[in-house]
């Protein structure tokens, strides 16, 4: 005390007490700005991480949609079509990358498919991801994980596999790398929603729910075995058919060849690869003639019992059109069917009217494209307003082009009572299919329809068909286009046509078989439509009916019960 | 007083400090675990799609149909044919009871030493 009293005049008193209060305060403020300090830092930080942004892209794609599975495709009895493996696929961090060169060495090393430079070039920079290589195989996986590289790793994506390789290849389609639809029912998939699922996430990893298809893989393999078969045997450029139920319209098979991998889209790009039986259009001949009888029976203008010259062509102009099998006499509805008789067939027609024969046409769908999921459809051509001379070669299938599965479909209506059933590749119930039928002729016209097209079978241009599908009481119509060449007909180049049903004492089965330029087997053999396209339907009828639950059946009651009443 | 409370206290800091850090460990472990497992179920799955893929590929017809063609002359097959189709109605019907007297002809013909059913086989080759 004493510096302060030395010091005099006013004295003020620092006490023990108060130099501590202070010293208190100090070191709370002292506190309190290193709090302050450290929760601003806290703060600052928690700032920074939360505008950081995530990239889960993985070069311009979600992750997600890099793994999206895609549902298996299953057969109408569960027999897989289509399934989803997991493959692992390589990529790279180059931002991670140490020794560029050494990681492109190394790589090569286990990949040596891969060009070094494009290697070396994609692992050099800043990026967070390159792909390197997709889809290997797990044995690649593990010897370049023992390369041991930092910044190289595997993501295991979906990979989608086709055990059947092509033999249902226009019915699936394709999926591209990153197992997108680009073709078939692949492509309907995804425009129904599987690639909305998996856009958002949800068909990841997890398994979707199969699909089940129409299809019967042991019809398929069988048709497809038989039309190979008739590729080489009648040394033909292609060859296609299809089978429905006439109930459902579930299509069983369908094959179009030459046809594609799946497994490797890249061969469906290859030429005339295409889809024969949708989207390939054609003048079926004289298949046609069941239409026409359809439209004139239905009408009640003809009867199975009226007869009509067919001695001499019919002229318009300078055309003179005339028979193939020409007989030159006077023949009933019924012969002219299984004579296949153009002469016949366009005065059964012109009884008709051309304009009911159009509209008829329309009524069969012949003006749409069939309503169907695969993608590959095209739009036939029928003229809309039909001439005199259209008319007449319209009648026996010449003039208008269309699909093979409409002529399916047409034909499942004629024998299914009058009722056309929608073509589908899902599985469906009778009661389902029944809401979409299209009334197109009545059931009495559909009996008749139905006799003559046994009656071809068993005295027609049929019997080469019936020879092998003995018992299964099938019958169709044969049709041999001449094919259109530098805008005239080429009776060297044909396009020959089968559209059949069975067993047609209680139908279940329609059938359309295309053999594309045939030539003679041997040289007892013809090269019209029964003897190939015909011939093919009959062997796929012989081994697809016993599958289908049709046991053959040899009485000939079957066979008369068929003919209509009035001709008994 | 107040020393042996302060002494609780710190043991039982001390404590709280050791179990937590066991307890972070140890869900790190777990964590570490559940990755691996993960994994391996990854993996599993991955190898149960490509067997899965192999089962569907050897039960496809396409693949089972050049198997039997390559066999079709060693095991003598062919295509079944129509007429080879039987139905159970064209089976004849059982007969209501044994025919006695026939099976005791047979009994007797065998005792003596002739078998007619061989004899019947001689005599249709």
């Amino acid at each position: 005390m004493a510096a302060i009293a030395e010091a005099g005049g006013s004295i003020a008193l620092e006490g023990a007490r108060k130099a501590r209060r202070n010293l208190t305060k100090a070191r709370i403020r002292w506190v309190i700005a290193a709090l302050v300090l450290i929760f601003g830092a806290v703060a600052g930080r928690l700032v920074q991480l939360g505008l950081v942004e995530q990239d889960n892209t993985i070069e311009g794609q979600t992750r997600d949609l890099i793994t999206a599975s895609r549902p298996a495709i299953l057969d109408r009895n569960g027999l897989e079509l289509a399934v989803d493996i997991r493959v692992p696929s390589l990529f790279a961090e180059p931002r991670r990358i140490i020794d560029v060169e050494e990681a492109a060495q190394a790589i090569h090393s286990v990949l040596p498919e891969i060009n070094i430079d494009w290697l070396r070039q994609r692992l050099t920079g800043d990026k967070g991801f390159v792909w390197i290589k997709r889809e290997l195989t797990p044995a690649i996986q593990e010897k370049i994980m023992q390369l041991g590289i930092p910044g190289l790793d595997f993501v295991t994506e979906s990979k989608r596999f086709y055990p059947g390789g092509t033999e249902s290849s226009h019915i699936l389609g394709a999926v591209n790398i990153d197992n997108q639809g680009i073709a078939g029912m692949e492509k309907d998939m995804d425009d129904e929603g599987v690639a909305l699922l998996q856009s958002i996430g949800l068909a990841r990893g997890n398994e979707l729910e199969p699909v089940n298809l129409s299809i019967d893989l042991r019809v398929q393999h069988v048709m497809h075995e038989v039309l190979t078969d008739a590729l080489t045997r009648y040394k033909a450029i292609a060859a296609a058919g299809v089978m429905m139920d006439i109930k459902t319209g579930e299509v069983l098979g369908l094959v179009s060849l030459p046809d594609f991998d799946p497994n490797n889209p890249v061969t469906a790009l290859e030429k005339d690869r295409f889809n024969r039986v949708t989207s390939g259009i054609y003048e079926l001949g004289s298949t046609f003639k069941t239409v026409t009888m359809a439209a004139a029976l239905d009408s009640g203008k003809v009867r199975l019992t009226d007869s009509f010259d067919a001695r001499f062509g019919v002229r318009f102009g300078r055309f003179t059109i005339d028979d193939f099998h020409g007989k030159h006499r006077i023949l009933t509805v019924p012969e002219i069917y299984k004579y296949s008789s153009n002469i016949g067939t366009i005065h059964v027609m012109q009884t008709l009217g051309k304009d009911d024969f159009r509209a008829f046409l329309t009524k069969v769908g012949f003006d749409k494209p069939v309503p169907f999921e695969l993608p590959e459809r095209r739009q036939p051509t029928v003229p809309p307003k039909f001439s005199e001379i259209v008319a007449a070669t319209a009648s026996f299938g010449h003039g208008l082009s269309i699909s093979p599965l409409h002529m399916a479909r047409a034909i499942a209506g004629f024998v299914n009572n009058g009722n056309m059933p929608k073509p589908t590749l899902y599985k469906r119930s009778v009661e389902d299919a029944a809401k979409d039928y299209i009334k197109v002729i009545s059931p009495e016209t559909s009996e008749r329809i139905r006799y003559l097209m046994r009656l071809n079978a068993l005295e027609g241009s049929g019997t080469r068909m019936n020879k092998f599908a003995a018992g299964y009481r099938a019958g169709g119509k044969t049709g041999t286009a001449e094919k259109v060449v530098k805008g005239r007909y080429d009776s060297s180049k044909t396009l020959a046509v089968f559209a059949s049903a069975f067993p047609l004492d209680n139908p279940r089965y329609a059938m359309v078989v295309l053999v594309d330029e045939p030539h003679n087997e041997n040289e007892q053999s013809g090269h019209t439509a029964g003897w190939n396209a015909g011939e093919a339907t009959g062997r796929i009828v012989q081994r697809v009916a016993p599958m289908l639950g049709i046991s053959p059946d040899f009485n000939q009651v079957l066979d008369q019960e068929l003919v209509p009443p009035e001709i008994r | 007083m107040i020393r042996t409370l302060n002494v609780i206290l710190v043991i039982t800091s001390i404590c709280a400090l050791v179990g937590v850090y066991a307890l972070k460990y140890s869900v790190g472990e777990t964590a570490s675990e559940k990755v691996a497992i993960q994994r391996h179920i990854e993996r599993q799955e991955a190898d149960l799609s490509l067997l899965k893929a192999d089962w569907a590929f050897l039960n496809q017809p396409a693949n089972v149909g050049p198997i039997v063609t390559r066999h079709v002359a060693e095991l003598n097959l062919q295509t079944l044919a129509q007429e080879q189709f039987g139905r159970f109605d064209s089976l004849p019907m059982r007969m209501k009871a044994p025919d006695g007297a026939a099976l005791d002809s047979l009994f007797e013909a065998l005792d003596s030493g002739v078998d007619p059913i061989q004899q019947l086989i001689v005599e249709s080759e």
